[in-house]
């Protein structure tokens, strides 16, 4: 299990954001903001995907769980997706999300969608840098020491009950791991 | 592919490299750090870095180590993978292995060209590089499939650009269907009197060319035509042209233009588009002399056999109130048809060039040059039309008072290097405007001034003209025009003064002059933006089409397919509009001659034991690949029709549909891999 | 909120030695020399130093060599090399006043007469040395009840910020009352300072007296602070430029109006009130700051020709290009000073077209324009008699 923060090698924290981007058009912005030597934030990681419509609503979930201070998800503008609608899909997914990921008492701040098209690298550096500074505020979200901490209460839990079953008790806490999220998926 | 059936049971071997293109990388991010950091992930086998992993010893370095070290697996952290990652697929390829068991890794556009901290940019690229060291073990051998190639072509645009890549692509046997939106072809250069830096007459070089396009049997030419739905992709698109009645039958037509001498209107009265507003036509008119095709056409918005005013479908109600001369004096040839109405023709392509040419700065936008306000001030291509031999003077140079100039202003860069209007530089205008100036002194007995910010000649036999022009003598004065009035001492001549600063002696210039030619920039044209989304293109800031890449794929788009001639892409002159329409055509040529298209393995297919028949992703698909099996109560892909979203992937419940390259599992170990803690 | 926004390109504590490090400045640094600035300067011919000359000195750090030059007195802050600048390179209000704060304090013998405008301005809070408390004598003779912000003693929707041209001076006078009435007509919840109210200070700060109008700016915000109110109109184009722009830095958050532009919001109740016709040709002079320096051309058109009667017609060099009257940046106290140098003046350049186009009015926006165009009118000979007019004035006659 990875650790909650990101700290930098003097020891301050710095959010870590994953952006899920489409092949044709954010990425490709992203491109261009490189080929235009503009300047952004470093906290992002992006991975490329075909769609923004490929954005599996578990990917959010797993970079949050995994430690991501925030994700954000490009794709191409309405009527411009490249195959079609697929951005109207990522839309109504991400409103869904946004509702979930409160629930869950995460900052729907933490999410983020925005439509960029292929010559918008300006653009590009404006909504990471946005996106930064919006993270930084909220903090640190530190899922996966959450994760830890209630491993150990879980486990602590397991161990009472058995030693207050007895040794002998079938099904011995061993092997009744509680679920954490990196098995969810698997 | 056998190779790697005997591999399939092997541990996974992975090569890294971290390149250092030059120091464009290496500059701003510790590329050694990265290779030593990569080398104690799991899996690995060898981690190098290297200056140039694109260049040939890069790219042997990968096969040798494939062979010698016994690799399965490639990861590569450099550039764009938009950029290279065709170049290490095919190394990984030539190394022995199935080109989609490479991943890359974008560290320059992503990182060293972005970032500004050494330390953070290689934390950064250390986490992108682990994330597909992660990926790649789950990464299967794909096949690349090869679809059909229709060799037929579309070109969008009938000026020079669209005129040149059309005769090319016809001599060389391919079929070509030239779409046009104005009643002739010929575009902008048509337009022009002379052309720079040879002053060879534009017409005389561009109707021979109009003429074998006209008369080619590879080239179906639909002028008066749009282009009203693209469907379908590379190798395989589904046009519908829209062709506007012109109420002339075009095959019975034989251009003889008797209709337009015996219409009923005996003078022309309507203002002559072509020649800008300038000249008058009448409602039966031919759009210029040199037109092709060389079919008259009828304006109902004038046509007195027309009621007035367009229904709301945007077409016309016959009248029927007029005597119809013009019917008359056509006679046997019976091309004359009131009832004439649009009508759709379905075609398919395998490749389109877009040559949809420019518009040319609205000097009303800079309200203080008085255009549109004083008769006098006139845009280039106003000039050209008044200059030209065959425009409303006929080559005479007078004003539309009917007298000539005896002193002339041009004014550079109007609507162009302004932030107020338009940013980029236009980089026709200087040249055209000495062109004007010689052909100005060549007709005239006029003084010149030049009013220019900075005098930009480049290309090719340019600067010898600016300096041949100049010697003929005329003012160049270093300073943009700032204002444009009527001279106070004298308003019943029309005479105007031109203010500017001379900034090489720092002295303000009040010039009068007769006539001031303001010298308009190039801008997209207004339909661009709905062109662009039905040929799903991108644009750039400006509204210009977006090619590719600048340097490496300039007449290239991100649609396959689909290609960019001439100022579309952006301003550029006639010789270099000319060459990129060689060159889109060559491209469209390579696609087409090759006979297929090889698609991207990256298609969605269904675990068919895994599926719940739920249906969900059958609505999802905009490309109806998904079906249902109403026997074994499954969904199944049509390979063949899927495009490679994804979407479907994302929404299946049950998670039974996988999309090549982007499965699940190599998604998630991505993120993993990017938020995993990195040593301090 | 536009305010806001332009005020971050450059903040109070720039100067001429940090102007290139912000926003403002790097804009600057683009600067491509065509001369755009000095070729529409209305006193570019007397400029040593023009606009564009001064940018290239700044940047090669010759900067010095202008501030000893008496050039930059002659810019009277009309907006016009801002407004046509390619590179939109703010000179008027960001770099030309650093400049002639630094020739101020160079220049050993200040003209007579914009010293003591100065010195009036600091002492009794308005540029002609008036009492303070006379600041609402001409209420008295408005027709309507002018309501006191102190004494309403709740929110109101608009502070009618008066200035003083139209407070003291007898022509300036007639556009308060105008506007007055026409608050009255329309039902507007207003109310105005009274006789705390002190200049808004824009002259000061466009002509180099920064320390004058921060002391000006920060006493008009804590007069602003004690009362409530949703926004500020007034019929002073300086003053309302200087709460667009420099205001914000302030602290002002409430939206400014002209009243040009509130009664062209107000167009459609005000229509049917506007009964009388004024059977006249009117030109309408773009006062530099409504038009340039904002771009509100249309709306004070809009109002005139809404008048039953009125046949506008435009002057030669209208809206962008519009001629300045001459009194901006400190300009209206500066007549001697450029008539000892030989320099035309402006605003017998612009009554020179007004006249030329037949009109019978010239209609004007801002309070300077009128006293500057009646005095040119005196000396420029012309055949039929022309009258200059508030565009205020205009409506309120024919609300009858």
């Amino acid at each position: 299990m990875s650790d909650s923060t990101n700290k930098t090698p003097d020891g301050n924290w710095t959010p870590r954001i994953v952006a899920f981007f489409c092949n044709w058009c954010t990425y490709t912005a992203a491109d261009l903001a490189g080929v235009s030597r503009m300047k952004y934030a470093s906290n992002i990681r992006v991975i490329r995907l075909m769609c923004s419509g490929r954005v599996d609503p578990q990917f959010v979930v797993d970079a949050f769980a995994k430690g991501a201070d925030g994700v954000l998800i490009g794709g191409c503008h309405p009527n411009d997706c490249h195959y079609v609608e697929g951005n109207y899909k990522c839309l109504r997914r991400y409103q869904m999300l946004k509702r979930m990921i409160a629930d869950m008492g995460i900052e729907p701040d933490r999410l983020r969608l925005e439509w960029i098209s292929a010559a918008e690298g300006e653009k590009v550096r404006r909504v990471v840098n946005e996106m930064v500074e919006t993270v930084k505020q909220l903090g640190p979200l530190g899922i996966p020491a959450k994760f830890e901490q209630w491993d150990k209460e879980m486990n602590a839990l397991a161990e009472h009950v058995a030693a207050s079953q007895g040794a002998g008790a079938p099904g011995s806490s061993g092997q009744n791991k509680p679920q954490t999220a990196q098995t969810a998926h698997v | 592919m056998n190779i790697m059936e005997t591999r399939k049971n092997e541990p996974v071997r992975i090569g890294f490299y971290v390149c250092h293109c030059g120091v464009n990388i290496a500059h701003m991010v510790d590329v050694e750090a990265v290779a030593k950091y990569v080398a104690t992930l799991p899996n690995v086998v060898v981690s190098r870095n290297y200056k140039y992993m694109c260049s040939d010893p890069g790219q042997e370095m990968i096969q040798k180590d494939i062979r010698e070290q016994r690799l399965n697996r490639v990861v590569v952290a450099a550039c764009s993978p938009l950029l290279h990652e065709h170049t290490f697929r095919g190394a990984t390829e030539a190394g022995g292995l199935n080109p989609f068991y490479f991943q890359m890794v974008n560290i320059r556009e992503h990182n060293s060209w972005v970032h500004t901290d050494r330390l953070e940019a290689t934390r950064k690229a250390m986490a992108l590089a682990r994330a597909a060291i992660q990926r790649v073990p789950h990464h299967k051998p794909l096949e690349v499939k090869k679809v059909p190639i229709n060799p037929d072509v579309l070109i969008v645009g009938g000026g020079i650009a669209g005129i040149h890549a059309a005769i090319t692509m016809a001599n060389a046997g391919k079929k070509v269907y030239l779409v046009e939106k104005e009643p002739s072809i010929g575009g902008h250069m048509a337009m022009f009197d002379k052309t720079f830096p040879t002053l060879d007459c534009a017409m005389c070089v561009l109707s021979p060319k109009m003429a074998t396009v006209g008369s080619h049997p590879n080239i179906t030419l639909w002028t008066y035509s749009e282009v009203v739905k693209v469907d379908g992709y590379v190798g395989n698109f589904k046009v519908t042209v829209r062709r506007k009645p012109r109420y002339i039958i075009e095959d019975l037509c034989t251009g003889c233009q008797e209709c337009v001498a015996n219409c009923v209107y005996k003078e022309p009265k309507f203002p002559d588009a072509f020649n800008l507003g300038l000249g008058k036509r009448k409602p039966v008119y031919m759009p210029f002399a040199q037109a092709i095709p060389s079919i008259a056409i009828i304006d109902p918005e004038v046509c007195l056999n027309f009621k007035r005013g367009k229904n709301p479908d945007g077409s016309y109600t016959v009248s029927d109130k007029c005597k119809k001369l013009c019917v008359v004096a056509c006679g046997d040839r019976k091309a004359i048809d009131f009832s004439q109405k649009a009508e759709d023709k379905e075609i398919t392509v395998g490749t389109i060039i877009m040559a949809t040419g420019f518009k040319t700065f609205d000097p009303r936008r800079t309200p203080y040059y008085g255009y549109g306000v004083y008769p006098n001030v006139y845009t280039a291509l106003e000039l050209e039309r008044v200059i030209n031999a065959s425009g409303p003077t006929e080559g005479h140079l007078v004003m539309r008072n009917g007298k000539e100039p005896k002193r002339v202003a041009i004014v550079h860069c109007v609507g162009s290097r302004d932030e107020n209007t338009n940013r980029w530089c236009s980089r026709v205008c200087c040249l055209y405007s000495l062109k004007l100036a010689h052909l100005i002194l060549e007709h005239t007995d006029a003084e010149v001034y030049n009013f220019y910010i900075d005098m930009r000649t480049p290309g090719k036999s340019m600067e010898e003209f600016y300096n041949r022009v100049a010697e003929e003598g005329m003012h160049l004065v270093r300073g943009r025009v700032a204002d444009v009035y009527p001279d106070p001492n004298d308003t019943a001549s029309g005479r105007l003064i031109v203010q500017a600063e001379d900034t090489l002696t720092n002295r303000i210039l009040k010039i009068p002059v007769d006539m001031v030619v303001l010298s308009v920039g190039l801008e997209p044209r207004p339909e661009a933006e709905d062109l662009r989304r039905l040929f799903n293109l991108s644009c750039s800031s400006e509204g210009w089409f977006l090619e590719r890449h600048p340097k490496l794929a300039p007449v290239s788009t991100f649609t396959d397919g689909i290609f960019l001639a001439g100022c579309c892409q952006g301003p550029k002159d006639i010789p270099d509009s000319v060459a990129q329409a060689g060159a889109a055509a060559a491209e469209a040529f390579s696609l087409i001659d090759k006979g297929y298209v090889e698609q991207e393995p990256n298609t969605a297919f269904v675990l068919a034991e895994e599926c719940s028949g739920c249906k969900s992703c059958i609505p999802l698909c905009p490309y109806t690949a998904i079906s249902f099996n109403e026997e074994t109560k499954k969904a199944f892909i049509n390979e063949a029709l899927c495009k490679g979203c994804g979407t479907c992937v994302a929404a299946c419940p049950s998670g039974s549909i996988v999309q090549n390259l982007f499965e699940d599992q190599e998604i998630f170990s991505e993120i993993d891999g990017v938020l995993a803690p990195l040593p301090q | 909120m536009a305010g806001v926004a332009e005020a971050a390109v450059v903040d109070r504590t720039t100067t001429l030695q940090t102007l290139l490090n912000t926003p403002a400045g790097k804009r600057m640094i683009t600067c491509i020399q065509c001369g755009t600035c000095a070729g529409t300067c209305p006193y570019g011919d007397y400029m040593e130093f023009s606009p564009r000359l001064v940018i290239n000195m700044l940047r090669r750090g010759f900067i010095d060599e202008v501030i000893k030059s008496d050039s930059l007195l002659r810019c009277v802050a009309c907006y016009a090399c801002t407004a046509k600048c390619p590179r939109n390179i703010r000179l008027t209000d960001v770099l030309l006043p650093l400049v002639k704060e630094q020739v101020l304090m160079n220049n050993t013998q200040m003209p007579a007469e914009f010293q003591k405008s100065l010195e009036n301005m600091h002492r009794y809070g308005n540029p002609m040395g008036e009492s303070p408390r006379k600041r609402t004598a001409w209420t008295a003779t408005a027709g309507v009840k002018v309501p006191l912000i102190a004494e309403v003693k709740r929110e109101v929707d608009v502070l009618w910020f008066v200035e003083c041209y139209t407070s003291f001076y007898a022509r300036g006078q007639d556009n308060s009352r105008a506007t007055a009435k026409l608050f009255a007509a329309l039902g507007v919840d207003f109310a105005i300072l009274g006789n705390d109210e002190k200049c808004a200070g824009e002259c000061g700060q466009m002509t180099w007296e920064s320390g004058l109008f921060e002391s000006l700016a920060e006493y008009n915000m804590k007069l602003f602070g004690k009362y409530k109110f949703r926004r500020i109109v007034t019929g002073d184009a300086h003053a309302f430029n200087a709460f667009r722009f420099r205001y914000p830095m302030y602290g002002l958050t409430q939206p400014v109006e002209h009243t040009t532009q509130f009664f062209a919001r107000h167009l459609e109740q005000l229509k049917p009130k506007l009964k009388k016709p004024l059977n006249m040709v009117v030109t309408y002079h773009d006062p530099c700051c409504l038009g340039r320096a904002v771009g509100c051309y249309e709306d004070p058109r809009a109002l005139l020709q809404a008048i039953p009667g009125v046949k506008l017609v435009e002057m030669v060099h209208n809206r962008v290009n519009a001629v300045c009257c001459g009194g901006g940046g400190g300009g209206m106290w500066l007549d001697t000073y450029y008539k000892q140098k030989g320099m035309d003046r402006l605003s017998e350049r612009r009554v020179k077209e007004a006249i030329a186009t037949g009109a019978d009015v010239l209609a004007v926006a801002c309070p300077y324009e009128v006293s500057r165009f009646e005095d040119a009118l005196k000396v420029v000979p012309h055949d039929k008699p022309m009258v200059v007019r508030d565009v205020v004035e205009l409506l309120a006659e024919s609300i009858g």
